[in-house]
């Protein structure tokens, strides 16, 4: 991508798979961008795997199919990849190496960027406040998303991430200030790339989303850019632009295992699963990305989707996820099982940085307690429904048996959410009172009693 | 005996008379139950009437807010699809300016050439490109100084200037 005259090697000693490995060369360093010319004139683009002495291996993205050996010639940029940044990315769809998808121009810029980025300063973070509504109430109510937050989505294959992915890109705001959503899709199948594109039209075609998608049957490093690219165009429209900024990348799993075949063709020594060593640190240095910097505007928050392989929370990819982002949103096969969508699972979904995005000033007074209670009732209620497993529904009390329906009335009234409704916060909260005033006035001792007083019906209407 | 004729008059007139007053009864029972009816059956009507004309409304705004939204994406499309077209007219441009450039001798075939020498070695191999500029080869390495390569060096290093074919500055 660079406009400077480099030299090109021409020792290709062998194309193997994807990779092409050339001899003769000097000075090319691990991860830098190479440009292969062929033959006829196309050109491909390329990341350097592995350097020994003068051979060095690299990695062909749009794969080496009809190259031949001679006649081949590689380009090194001397630098890794780089890529213009600024708001020409809005509206546009485009591969997982940034490549236009929409049959418009290449995306243009007034600057470039490394995609590997540049960690901010720890010093100069901004503590994450104020939230990022998503128009879904499970989200909104119990795991508020807060402006420079990561807050992964857990999922298992089969249950509906990618719609309440697609969901939260499409309805997601920021109380009227700047907002842009950058999605990633990585290793999607076409039928879920259509599905994406067609779901985010509508804040495409307004300018205010940057869709990246990664297919299935693209090359795996090419998964590898495909985050990277994503959270390079959100840093310069967040902190150089600006913009609030929701960086939407789905799935991280497939990323994770793309991850294990590169560091597999480098002969890296396998780690758990095979995953290599550092999966740790690389998953870290994706979603650390992601903030506020002082005396800048703009914020870049980051919500990765991973899938559980068997719904296995101690895989290592949501292991090591969990142990870096800041809560996590976990979607469960049961609740999908009765038919709720989104299938929220309340007890098992956290938000750590809620509390600095909710409340009075930031979304409503009554919020915090509303969402402490709520929670507090349906863990009661879990616990109630084990109970009336061993001894009994009979035998319970008569509030036992109101805490019993409550969760009926959670998913039925509160959780239960069409695809296409952005639910406003008012009404969510709304709903969650609802749900919350089936229980007598003295199982609410979480909410102050001006509130109650506020919420709850007249004397004589209210459930005894 | 026609006194007891007369006698019954009394009783066929009271019978008469009650079965009028019943038959009136009865008539003005069915006339308030019809009125009732035709009241509640425009009530129903009205109330169909009025959801029917707020599910219109509703599904008009709908389908409208849709269509704007599939306008207003179709626009979008076609509007990229010209970018394209006239960044690619500019690039076919800029291609056959530096054909032209070089071709008036903007720079001599003696420098392109020199500079290669400079990238590959003394040794190199020098080769006029079809179309202008040079191509210089050493075993294993190549440069390309073509006057297309050229070309598409320099639109590269014009980034988002190439804006301007379709922002207004």
């Amino acid at each position: 991508m660079s406009g400077t005259v480099s030299v090109e090697y021409t020792g290709v000693r062998e194309l193997r798979g994807p990779l092409v490995i050339v001899e003769g060369v000097s000075g090319v360093g691990w991860d830098e961008f190479a440009t292969i010319v062929l033959d006829s004139g196309e050109r491909r683009h390329g990341l350097v795997l592995e350097v020994n002495r003068d051979l060095a291996v690299v990695q062909v993205l749009e794969g080496t199919a009809g190259m031949d050996r001679t006649g081949t010639g590689i380009a090194f940029a001397g630098t890794p990849l780089r890529i213009p940044v600024g708001s020409g990315w809005l509206g546009r769809v485009c591969n997982g190496r940034g490549e236009p998808a929409d049959d418009g121009p290449p995306v243009l810029g007034g600057t470039d960027a490394p995609v590997a980025g540049v960690p901010i300063n720890p010093v100069r973070r901004e503590p994450p406040n104020e939230p990022v509504l998503t128009g879904v109430g499970a989200v909104d109510v119990l795991t508020t998303l807060v402006r420079g937050q990561k807050l992964p989505v857990f999922s298992v294959a089969g249950l509906p991430h990618l719609e309440l992915a697609v969901q939260i890109a499409a309805q997601a705001t920021c109380g009227g200030e700047p907002f842009a959503v950058v999605f990633a899709g990585m290793g999607l199948t076409h039928a879920d790339a259509a599905f994406v594109r067609d779901g985010l039209a509508a804040r495409s075609a307004a300018r205010e989303l940057a869709l990246l998608v990664n297919t299935a049957d693209d090359p795996v490093i090419e998964r590898l850019l495909t985050p990277r690219l994503a959270l390079t165009v959100a840093e310069h429209l967040a902190f150089t632009q600006g913009r609030h900024v929701l960086v939407v990348m789905t799935d991280m799993t497939a990323y994770s295992e793309a991850l294990r075949e590169v560091s597999a063709a480098r002969g890296e020594i396998p780690a758990r699963r095979a995953y290599p060593g550092y999966l740790y640190s690389d998953l870290a240095s994706l979603y650390e990305r992601c903030g506020r910097i002082k005396g800048r505007p703009g914020s870049v928050t980051v919500l990765p989707v991973l899938t559980m392989p068997a719904g296995d929370i101690t895989h290592p990819v949501p292991d090591l996820t969990g142990y870096i982002t800041e809560g996590q949103v976990v979607l469960s096969p049961d609740v999908h099982s009765t038919g709720t969508y989104p299938p929220v699972d309340p007890l098992a979904s956290l938000s750590r940085l809620m509390r600095k995005g909710a409340g009075p000033g930031r979304t409503r007074a009554d919020h915090p307690a509303v969402a402490a209670q709520l929670t507090a009732a349906l863990a009661r209620s879990r616990q109630v429904r084990e109970l009336a497993d061993l001894i009994g529904r009979p035998a319970l009390s008569p509030t036992d048996l109101r805490f019993l329906d409550l969760d009926d009335a959670f998913r039925h009234r509160f959780l239960t959410q069409r695809t296409d409704e952005n639910r406003s916060l008012d009404e969510a909260l709304g709903r969650a009172w609802e749900v919350l005033l089936t229980l007598p006035r003295s199982q609410l001792g979480m909410i102050p009693a001006d509130l109650l007083d506020a919420h709850t019906p007249p004397r004589g209407e209210e459930p005894t | 005996m026609t006194g007891s004729v007369d006698a019954l008059d009394p009783v066929r007139a009271e019978l008469l008379r009650t079965a009028r007053a019943s038959a009136d009864a009865v008539r003005d029972r069915a006339r308030a139950d019809a009125a009732e009816t035709l009241r509640a059956a425009r009530a129903t009507a009205e109330e169909l009437l009025a959801r029917a004309r707020d599910l219109g409304t509703a599904q008009g705004v709908a389908d409208a807010e849709r269509e704007r939204v599939r306008a207003v994406q179709d626009a979008w499309a076609a509007e990229l699809v010209v970018r394209a077209e006239v960044y690619a007219e500019l690039a076919c441009a800029v291609r056959e300016g530096v054909r032209r450039a070089l071709a008036e001798g903007a720079v001599s075939q003696a420098r392109l050439a020199e500079a290669a020498r400079a990238l590959l070695g003394a040794g190199a191999r020098v080769t006029a490109a079809g179309g202008g500029g040079v191509t210089a080869e050493v075993p294993g390495r190549r440069v390309d100084l073509s006057a297309d390569a050229l070309a598409d060096r320099a639109l590269n290093r014009l980034g988002a200037r190439a804006e301007t074919l379709w922002a207004p500055q």
